[in-house]
């Protein structure tokens, strides 16, 4: 009966990105493929990382015993660097190519504004981000046997599927920063996104203590996702319109 | 030269990527403790029947239960709010009655027992008390059918050749046996008595067998699988190996049926055991103990052999598969009676067969013959003359030689066998009247210990090696009294009777190769090059062999390792070393004064003094291996009731690993989340999604953004 | 093919041969048959090939059914009595399920 802890984990950790792409991505061809490269993108940045893993792993076989946390915690910013470096290349290559884009759309109304690319391109990020971070646990969620036999958190599984969660969504919401950050040439906003990406991926070297890192995680996204929202666009009295309205739509039916 | 960088480039990303993955297995690491130290019990078929164990395909799961009182046995098949158990039992509760009790319910998963010394029973076999009853000279119909009158192994339960529907695998391993508790008692224990609380230790065992019903079936439908299948599956395969023979005159390995002008005396043994799991057979006094004396008593008859040749030839065989319905015996005198031996049945003088002598401290040797056919009196008159040679040979012995009564059968032996073609006059010698001495017949408990060898503390592997305990001593007696019986047999001159006395020493040699340490350094010195190197074959892993037969092809080599052992102990102590070379050695054909008929060609390591490594040798023995496949095969008769039909089941893995299983509040509370999240985020993005116009309206850009 | 854009004769041809190749034992083909004419067989207008179209489309119906019946009926005995058929079954069987009687 394990396979309700697979579809449990699945559902928390891309329920969100799956109701996303449903709702604001697949309508549009040209999303989906902005979706598709920012992943590739994504990706290659994991490849290059992986790369010099490796090679770092290969390269330092000495008998130090501090050494390969060492490694894993020197590999872990590099991967993050690495990763907004690619962001940063993509933000150039859509950026390129917009003119490309704007031509091979039906009707020039529906060309994608940079925020939309901007938001699109993070999701992207995100999906491939917990995808690959979440197969293979879930492979493993199928069971028969669960995380604990060592001491371990019985929680184990649920706590990766909302840290996947909160991640997917911190990379959608970097990603519009970014590129408003980007767009602006306000080099402090790329900053801070680089340094929050760097202080969540140190927080996950903290694990298997997930009450250390879940809960800053989680306040990390949500202020992100404030941030996110007001930089591209919204403003409270947007909300207070919506909620007014609404109240008037409920009065008058 | 681009194109070489660029290849070495993709190489490197894939190695990359494939790094990636693998270090990206350890959840699994987290999750399961793998016991790899396992021994499985595995189904067996015969002409009719099914034995054994099984788990299902997907491997069977099951609440770790630890068996140590009755109210566990209570707790696992009716209280206990966990079904199935998975029961953990030390070998005292591994009885007949408990493992009926589990296999008649539903609630047990499957069976772990933890093999340790401790608390062991007083006895403990799993075999039939009438081992091989049904293809023995005393089949039905009968007067001795069936052990009527003595019951050779009374205190047998029969769980072997019982068949189990969930999985029973032997835990050998100490410290796994410690991890598997440890679980145990930090999450399955009793508080109070009340259940305890998830998440629970539990343990998977896999080994799915392919073959099911009997032998006719699996080899009916392996046929057709071969006949038909694009992807032919083989589901069973006959227990085989080969029988070890030579004889003190070479005879000629080219010719076949009747050998002119010989008379042959045969000394027969048998080479394997059992028990009830698989490749966990120590058979130390069922049937390491004669192969011990056989092989002690031809050291000690060849160099009275070379001096003075008795009148008739000794034919020295070593019978495989014994314990399943005689194979090794059955198909050598299938081939004898259809003149496919180096001799036929005619040629036979008479026959001497070693049964189970470990004496154990008692000094009564039993012999035993066939009342059927000692009514008829030319026959009557030839075993009573064999009976007085064999007490005239223990003349001077530390051995009191008995006979049962007239009228009782032989006990089950290979001599049976050939007294089910024809009458012939022979003997078997045992330790046991009636009953085996053996308190641990054909289990994995009958081990060096059961045999009383044993060594004094301190004792470096070389010393123990030559070290002559109580078991070799009396070996070598019981062993000087096989050959002398023998020499007198051939029709030897009595005067030499007095120079035949087997060595101590080599008894004890054997004894700590067959039952202790088979790795030892007499052993390498007598066994090729090949199998003796470092990280050659594991044929040479540490400690004793293991005596179930198992299947003709192996990995490892082409023969099982103890028939391996005797055919090279065989050939070093009965051959003469040659100058050749290693390719001479290994292809003699074209050499003058050398004759592959009558003798075969071993290249041995040879024995290492001190530091330098051995120089390899080539041995020339009259040593033969001879196919040890039941008849029943050879003919196509897959449900014959004549000849042996066990077959072993094939599988694809046989693994046991220990894990905790979290509770199902927590699994449908992982659920409910996922399901409530997935709700929330679908309802929320398509209000959003909706709202997109009026909640970014704001924005400078004129088409809205979704957030 | 576009039903729509093909004359009602041609249509007819189609079912015709749909109906006739279904009896080289070839269930499926009276299955397609059904799904595809349903339309211009039932809720069409009527034109004059229509009732011919309408009774292919009911035969095609029935003996889809027959063959239904048929291969349940002997799927489920095969399935239930394989194993105590013993020998004819294994005959009867083209692969043989691992460790099952």
């Amino acid at each position: 009966m394990t396979l309700a802890v697979f579809f449990g984990c699945a559902f928390i950790a891309f329920g969100p990105a799956f109701a996303l792409f449903v709702f604001t991505v697949a309508k549009d061809p040209l999303r989906v493929i902005i979706l598709i490269a920012g992943a590739f993108f994504w990706l290659l940045s994991l490849l290059l990382s992986s790369l010099v893993w490796f090679i770092a792993v290969k390269a330092s076989n000495s008998q130090d015993p501090s050494l390969p946390r060492g490694l894993l915690i020197f590999g872990v910013f590099f991967s993050v660097l690495l990763q907004e470096v690619f962001r940063f290349a993509y933000y150039r290559l859509l950026r390129k190519a917009t003119e490309g884009l704007a031509a091979i759309s039906d009707d020039a109304s529906s060309a994608i504004s940079v925020r939309q690319m901007a938001y699109v391109a993070g999701l992207g990020f995100g999906v491939m981000r917990g995808a690959f971070s979440m197969i293979n646990i879930l492979s493993d969620s199928l069971g028969p046997g669960t995380v604990g036999i060592f001491g371990d958190s019985q929680y184990y599984f649920i706590t990766a599927a909302l840290m996947t969660l909160a991640l997917t969504l911190l990379h959608t919401f970097w990603g519009v920063l970014f590129f408003e950050g980007c767009e602006k040439s306000s080099w402090w906003v790329i900053a801070v996104v680089v340094s929050l990406h760097l202080l969540v991926a140190g927080l996950s070297l903290l694990n298997p203590l997930y009450e250390g890192s879940l809960p800053p995680v989680y306040c990390i996204t949500l202020l992100m996702g404030i941030w996110a929202f007001f930089s591209s666009g919204g403003s409270l009295q947007n909300l207070s319109a919506l909620c007014t309205r609404r109240k008037v739509e409920a009065e008058s039916s | 030269m681009e194109n070489l960088i660029s290849i070495n480039c993709v190489q490197l990303l894939i190695t990359a990527l494939f790094y990636t993955c693998i270090s990206c297995s350890s959840v699994e690491q987290k999750i399961y403790v793998e016991l790899n130290k396992t021994a499985p019990c595995v189904r067996l078929l015969n002409a009719t029947h099914q034995i054994g164990c099984q788990s299902s395909i997907s491997g069977d799961t099951g609440v770790v239960h630890v068996l140590e009182s009755e109210s566990d046995l209570d707790w696992i098949l009716s209280a206990g709010p966990h079904p199935p158990y998975m029961v953990i039992m030390e070998t005292a509760f591994f009885n007949r009655s408990v493992m009926l009790s589990m296999k008649n319910s539903s609630r047990v998963a499957g069976v772990a027992v933890i093999i340790s010394k401790a608390g062991l029973a007083e006895h403990f076999s799993p075999h039939t008390t009438c081992p091989n009853q049904n293809t023995g000279v005393y089949s039905a119909g009968s007067e001795f059918a069936n052990c009527n009158g003595t019951v050779w192994n009374p205190l047998g339960n029969g769980l072997s050749y019982e068949d189990f529907t969930f999985p029973v695998f032997a835990l050998k391993d100490e410290n796994q046996t410690q991890v598997i508790r440890k679980c145990y008692e930090d999450h399955n224990l009793r508080v109070n008595g009340s259940a305890p609380q998830y998440p629970l230790c539990a343990m998977q065992l896999f080994s799915h067998m392919h073959a099911v019903t009997d032998t006719v079936t699996c080899m009916r439908r392996t046929d057709l699988q071969n006949k038909f299948s694009i992807n032919p599956e083989i589901l069973c395969d006959p227990l085989s190996d080969y029988n070890v023979w030579t004889s003190i005159r070479p005879l000629n390995n080219s010719a076949r049926g009747h050998a002119e002008n010989e008379s042959v005396v045969i000394a027969a043994v048998r080479l394997d055991g059992r028990s009830f799991f698989w490749e966990e057979a120590p058979a130390a006094e069922g049937t390491v103990s004669a192969i011990v004396t056989l092989l002690a008593a031809i050291h000690a008859l060849y160099p009275v052999i070379q001096e003075a040749p008795p009148l008739r030839n000794i034919f020295f065989t070593f019978f495989q598969g014994e314990a399943f319905d005689y194979i090794g015996s059955s198909r050598m005198v299938f081939d004898m009676e259809r003149n496919q031996f180096v001799m036929d049945l005619d040629n036979v003088h008479s026959m001497l067969e070693i049964g189970q002598v470990g004496l154990r401290g008692g000094r009564d040797v039993w012999i035993h013959s066939d009342p059927v056919s000692r009514r008829n009196s030319s026959m009557e008159k030839q075993v009573s003359e064999m009976i007085k040679d064999v007490n005239s040979s223990a003349a001077g012995l530390n051995i009191n030689l008995q006979e049962p009564s007239v009228s009782q059968p032989l006990p089950p032996s290979s001599f049976q066998r050939f007294l089910r073609v024809r009458p012939i006059p022979g003997l078997v010698l045992t330790d046991h009247e009636k009953a085996f001495n053996n308190r641990y017949y054909e289990s994995m408990y009958d081990d060096a210990e059961n045999l009383n060898v044993s060594y004094p503390p301190n004792l470096t592997p070389d010393e123990q090696l030559v070290y002559p305990t109580d078991a070799a001593k009396s070996l070598a007696e019981v062993a000087t009294l096989v050959a002398r019986s023998l020499y007198t047999q051939a029709g030897g001159e009595q005067n030499n009777l007095s120079n035949i006395t087997a060595d101590a020493t080599m008894v004890s040699q054997l004894l700590y190769g067959f039952l202790v340490q088979k790795n030892n350094s007499w052993f390498r010195s007598l066994l090729p090059p090949e199998i003796t190197k470092k990280g050659g074959s594991s044929i040479l892993s540490s400690g004793p062999p293991q005596f179930y037969i198992g299947l003709g092809p192996r990995l490892q080599s082409p023969v099982h390792s103890v028939t391996l052992f005797v055919q090279y102990i065989l050939a070093n102590l009965t051959g003469n070393v040659t100058n050749l070379t290693e390719s001479q050695c290994q292809n003699p054909k074209e050499l003058s004064g050398e004759n592959k008929d009558l003798y075969s060609y071993f290249w041995v390591s040879g024995p290492s003094s001190g530091n330098s490594s051995a120089d390899p040798l080539c041995v020339r023995a009259s040593v033969r291996l001879s196919k040890a496949v039941s008849p029943a095969f050879e003919l196509l008769q897959y449900g014959s009731s004549d000849y042996s039909t066990w077959t072993e089941s094939r599988w694809k893995s046989i693994r046991a690993r220990i894990f905790l299983v979290a509770s199902r509040e927590l699994e449908m509370l992982t659920l409910g989340v996922g399901v409530a999240v997935l709700l929330l985020s679908l309802l929320v993005t398509y209000f959003i999604s909706s709202k997109a116009e009026l909640l970014f309206s704001s924005a400078r850009e004129t088409p809205t953004t979704t957030y | 093919m576009n039903l729509e854009r093909i004359p009602n004769e041609e249509k007819l041809s189609l079912c015709r041969r749909y109906y006739l190749g279904g009896f080289a034992f070839l269930p499926f083909l009276w299955l397609v048959n059904i799904l595809w004419f349903f339309k211009e067989a039932f809720l069409k207008p009527a034109y004059t090939e229509q009732p011919q179209i309408k009774s292919y489309v009911k035969k095609s119906a029935l003996g889809l059914l027959l063959w239904v019946a048929v291969l349940t009926t002997w799927i489920t005995v095969f399935q239930h009595f394989r194993a105590q058929w013993g020998e004819v079954g294994d005959y009867l069987s083209f692969t043989i399920p691992l460790g099952t009687a």
